[in-house]
């Protein structure tokens, strides 16, 4: 709509105001419907394929290729739920687990640390150390798959824990959360403990971080679903089997390994069990993750 | 960005400090540069080496070749430049769909479940935003059931009377087959004789595969709840100045929408249309888990090409010189996208509607306008949510 | 000062726990290479299943116990981009599985070990895979198995659409008769992998193929673009379809499923119908024979030793335990594959008479090129195998010959 187009409509619209009013209360009761039905058909499309890949791993290999749709196995199967447990999956759910707590404990505590030093904190080459951060920031993590496996290959952590998880510690935009935050502390509420003597550390662990706690939850979310979502660091960083995660081994799975051919149950059946863990983590921080989402933006 | 440093009151405390900020963000900057700033200086020796991924890329016996990687790419023809071309290709039709279709979504997914008379927000919210938290290699592996040639969504547009196409197998792009059914098969010499970065320009008009059509289809699933939220965010902090102005003016639900929330979401639709951009172009995951480049090379994206290049052919400058290409690319694109939106702001939709609209008396104090040009600090914010979801 | 303690102690565990976490990583639960004594040799093998990583674990074990020396066996999901990263990080696996597409490439880098003409066995080999596997003038693998393709077909639907034993095609018109007669309903005649590694089969059958025996690049022969339009023809007419337009992820599956009553496959597919599909019958038939007479596509593997390995002799002997020919027969019975030592193929003729055609293919099969890059151009001529219907076979395989000679200067 043009400017000039308004001039015309605006004033028409205040001239009939009260019959429009009107209008508008009963249009608004059917639109209410309408609108519901729209979001309902959405929602349904964005949760039937989770429902369709749990009823599938439950279902046997002709079944889910002739029903896909269907959310009621013919006959309900646990053979490929088996079949992933007799394999290595077990060994992938633990190392992402191994994976996950190492990197998200890591990344609560060093973030804090550093956003803490850049907020509170005069020293020399602060501003340089922040330069550097912005300008990690912006490079996009595929453009690293390649050097990343050159260095850690360099420092002799390929195929281990290490290799793994240290390189994922790396979260400049996580030191970014925890100094915005931290600034929005007042400085005045470490004045107290300052004048009792407590040193830096002290006032950092026991007064500043508490306060913190919205920011670190955040920390917290992202991390957990990064670290244990991640797959391209998992692929060039390690090589032996026993040291695969879920997104690795799943990877493989999809591509054909375990079966000759698309036998879907399972690896539907892994693609389910894998998501758990997130949801789970989703459902018991979903008020902190919806409702703030200014939590995790405007801190 | 409030900035609260205080003066150091005592001398003393100001070397005491300077030594506590070091070694508090010694371990930061130590793993910083050791997994971040060192990696692409490697990388960059490694572009303009022949380095074939034996030993030490630093050992003796690797030479230097300057713009050797670089040029089989951009300039010579040949097959390493036709597939990055393809790739190019491919991905540049990703994110010219991708872009558009989950920012649009977002947006209008968050302005229906932000309505206050709505029942059952939370349910819609966590329905939507749900399939942004799972793995990039769940949902792919989901997607190739639900996309196979006898699955899902076949069986279901069966059902409707429509004939789903091979979604993962058929190369044809979705541009070539609407030309091919208006009986356009061939191209015109003008098209098929010249070309750019090894194909022809026919070749470049093929629109996105089937194939290439699921992954946009999963990007968009997968990342308008993270921007949902964003949206959603926004649109409560401006919640009250939207309604005031709305009913000053008296003005229609979608005449508000139009010309009071839009403009004041811009800052927001910014940041996610930069977010958009770069994660658009780093598609990954979905290519190693789902095709690898199949069919016909239709899903070989500039990202995975490199890594093939790299840890498939031992090809390890090339795939480092794709690297960095990758990411000339994706900060000349933020920079274009800054610098055209930047543009548009100098007349903000929201003032012309008041300078050329209802008479004064109509017209409120004028709130304070939101369209402060975005701080990049707030930026930065933004972007934590949205990174790790677009892979 | 209590507090400046108490900070420089966290700081100081800080710093400690990355670099714990460094070492910890490192010796106690990685199994690389790296963490493990230089006398073990670490084996790897991509596996077909179960049945072949038992197959080579036990023989790798009897070896061990024999000669005390360690050894372990890893499967690997990926094996060239395991290789590669292997090679590239100085600690390659000691063992592992090579083919002879991959061979140029690593020989190339001067990663792999030129250790084959020490071998004692050496001569025992079929010469034509000895050939596949030397780069510039030096064996770099030792032969362990070979596998031709053959032509399956599904008995059931065969009898079904009235056909006998002698209907079966032993040439190109004969083969599209007979897949069109078993296209009916939801099953489709013939269904192959869109790939070279099937289609080449066609111009070995021809009298074409990528290479003639001096070298020179042949892509775009006249009787390659003849064998690529007749394969055109097959897609068109509807009685040949490609796996993944079946909704299949390979020939055996499409085959397996019953979407497909015949199927282009090597010795290989013999496992997966046994353990996937078992209730499908199925006769094995040599391919029919093109204009210039019989042609199949061969592909060998072989064992190769790591030129960083730290073991080379003790590699040595573990590859001439394993390629010795009671071993292959072993490998052979559990795995289905064909042993790579000319002396046997009378006994697994004899083990497996419905197999024989596989192992005739033998007499008359080309095998991929081992031209360093070759993977690209494959790859790149697969991409165009799969657009096959709608191409011109002309011109793909004008842009073929381009690609090669660019890279078998």
């Amino acid at each position: 709509m043009t400017a000039s187009e308004l001039q015309h409509t605006v004033p028409e619209v205040r001239s009939a105001k009260n019959r429009r009013f009107d209008k508008l209360a009963r249009r608004s009761r059917y639109s209410g419907i309408l609108v519901y039905i729209a979001l309902g058909i959405l929602a349904l499309v964005y949760i039937y394929p989770f429902l369709i890949s749990i009823a599938n791993s439950f279902k046997l290999d002709p079944d889910a290729a002739a029903n896909p749709i269907s959310l009621i196995p013919q006959t309900f199967s646990t053979e490929a739920l088996q079949r992933l447990f007799e394999a290595d999956f077990p060994t992938w759910f633990k190392n992402s687990a191994i994976v996950t707590v190492v990197v998200t404990s890591g990344r609560v505590f060093f973030n804090s640390l550093a956003g803490y030093a850049l907020s509170r904190l005069r020293f020399p080459g602060r501003g340089l150390v922040f330069a550097l951060l912005i300008a990690v920031m912006s490079v996009p993590s595929v453009v690293l798959l390649i050097p990343k496996f050159l260095v850690i290959n360099e420092l002799g952590m390929y195929d281990t824990y290490a290799g793994m998880t240290i390189p994922l510690l790396a979260d400049a935009a996580g030191i970014f959360i925890m100094k915005n935050f931290f600034e929005s502390i007042p400085a005045s509420v470490e004045e107290a403990a300052r004048i009792d003597g407590a040193g830096v550390f002290r006032r950092f662990w026991s007064v500043v971080l508490p306060m913190a706690r919205p920011a670190l939850v955040t920390i917290f979310i992202l991390s957990f679903q990064g670290s244990w979502n991640e797959m391209s660091h998992m692929i060039i960083s390690t090589q032996s089997p026993e040291l695969f995660t879920l997104t690795k081994g799943v990877a493989q799975l999809a591509s054909g390994a375990l079966s000759a051919g698309t036998q879907y149950p399972i690896k539907l059946a892994a693609a389910t069990i894998m998501t758990i863990p997130v949801a789970v983590l989703f459902f018991i921080f979903q008020k902190k993750i919806m409702n703030s989402s200014d939590g995790a933006v405007k801190e | 960005m409030m900035k609260r440093l205080k003066k150091p009151k005592e001398g003393g405390a100001h070397g005491h400090e300077a030594v506590a900020g070091w070694l508090f963000i010694s371990p930061m900057v130590i793993i910083l540069g050791l997994f971040l700033v060192i990696p692409v200086l490697m990388a960059a020796w490694v572009s303009v080496s022949d380095w074939t991924g034996r030993g030490s890329p630093f050992a003796s016996t690797v030479n230097f070749v300057g713009t050797d990687n670089y040029a089989k790419l951009l300039t010579e023809p040949g097959l390493a430049q036709s597939d990055f071309g393809m790739s190019i290709k491919n991905n540049s039709y990703y994110v010219l769909l991708v872009i558009p279709i989950q920012t649009a979504l977002s947006l209008f997914l968050a302005v229906m479940v932000n309505r206050r008379v709505l029942k059952g927000r939370g349910f819609f919210r966590t329905a939507f935003y749900f399939p942004s938290v799972t793995s990039s290699v769940a949902i792919t592996v989901i997607f190739l059931f639900l996309f196979s040639t006898t699955g899902a969504v076949n069986k279901a547009l069966h059902a409707i009377g429509v004939n789903g196409p091979q979604w993962f197998s058929d190369p044809k792009g979705i541009l070539h087959m609407a030309l091919g059914n208006m009986g356009i098969d061939t191209p015109p010499a003008a098209l098929a004789g010249h070309g750019f970065l090894g194909n022809s320009w026919w070749q470049w008009l093929s629109g996105p595969s089937p194939a290439m059509c699921v992954f946009i289809i999963m990007a968009v699933f997968t990342t308008s709840g993270t921007f949902m939220l964003l949206f959603i965010s926004a649109l409560q902090n401006l919640q009250g100045e939207v309604e005031e102005a709305g009913i000053m003016d008296g003005a229609s639900g979608w005449q508000r929408f139009w010309h009071i929330t839009l403009p004041m979401l811009k800052p927001t639709t910014f940041t996610v249309l930069t977010l958009g951009l770069i994660g658009t172009w780093q598609v990954f995951d979905q290519i190693y888990v789902g095709t690898k480049g199949n069919p016909s090379k239709t899903t070989l994206t500039p990202a995975y090409l490199s890594y093939s290049s790299s840890f498939q052919n031992n090809q390890w400058g090339r795939g480092a010189a794709i690297a960095f290409i990758l990411f000339a690319i994706i900060v000349a694109m933020t920079i274009l996208q800054r610098i055209v939106l930047r543009d548009r702001k100098t007349l903000p939709k929201r003032k012309r509607f008041y300078r050329d609209g209802p008479p004064s008396a109509v017209v409120p104090a004028t709130p304070t306008s939101p369209l402060v040009p975005t701080a990049s600090g707030a930026q930065m914010d933004d972007s934590t949510p949205g990174e790790g979801d677009q892979r | 000062m209590f507090h400046k303690k108490m900070m420089l102690t966290v700081a100081m565990t800080a710093v400690g726990a990355l670099a714990l976490a460094a070492c910890g990583g490192g010796s106690d639960d990685s199994n690389g290479a790296s963490s493990e004594s230089a006398s073990t040799i670490n084996v790897l093998i991509g596996s077909s299943g179960d049945a072949e990583t038992k197959a080579v674990t036990d023989a790798v074990a009897a070896w061990s116990t024999e000669s005390g020396v360690k050894a372990k066996v890893s499967v690997a999901s990926d094996i060239a981009q395991q290789l590669s990263q292997g090679f590239a990080s100085g600690n390659p696996a000691d063992v592992f599985y090579l083919t002879n597409d991959t061979i140029a490439t690593y020989a190339s880098n001067g990663s792999l070990d030129p250790f084959v003409e020490g071998l004692s066995n050496k001569d025992d080999f079929y010469p034509t895979i000895m050939d596949s596997f030397t780069y510039d003038g030096q064996v770099y693998a030792a032969p362990k198995d070979f596998s031709t393709l053959a032509l399956i077909i599904n008995s059931d639907k065969w009898a079904a659409a009235g056909l006998t034993d002698a209907d079966i095609p032993t040439s190109w018109d004969e083969l599209s008769t007979v897949a069109a007669k078993l296209t009916t309903g939801d099953t489709v005649g013939l269904s192959i992998s869109p790939e070279f590694a099937r289609v080449g089969a066609f111009f070995a059958q021809n009298g074409g193929w990528l290479v003639d025996d001096k070298g020179a690049v042949t892509a775009d022969s006249p009787e390659n673009v003849e064998a690529l339009t007749y394969v055109q023809s097959l897609l068109t007419s509807g009685s040949m379809k490609y796996a993944s337009e079946v909704g299949a992820g390979w020939g055996g599956e499409a085959f397996g499923t019953g979407a497909a009553a015949m199927t282009i496959e090597g010795n290989w597919i013999t496992g997966a119908l046994t353990n996937t599909y078992p209730d499908v019958k199925y006769t094995v038939a040599e391919l029919p024979a093109g204009p210039a007479g019989k042609g199949t596509m061969q592909f060998n593997g072989g064992w190769g030793i790591a030129a960083d390995s730290q073991n080379k002799d003790n590699a040595t002997k573990l590859v001439e335990y394993l390629t010795q020919p009671t071993q292959q027969l072993t490998f052979a019975t559990d795995f289905g594959v064909m042993p790579a030592v000319v002396s046997t193929a009378d006994q697994w003729k004899t083990d497996n008479p419905a197999l024989a055609p596989f192992i005739e293919g033998a007499d008359y099969a080309k095998s991929i090129p081992n031209i360093v890059g070759i993977k690209d151009v494959i790859d790149e001529l697969n991409s165009q195998i799969q657009s096959l219907s709608t191409g011109d076979p002309k011109t793909i395989l004008e842009s073929t010959q381009t690609n090669l000679e660019s890279i078998s200067k």
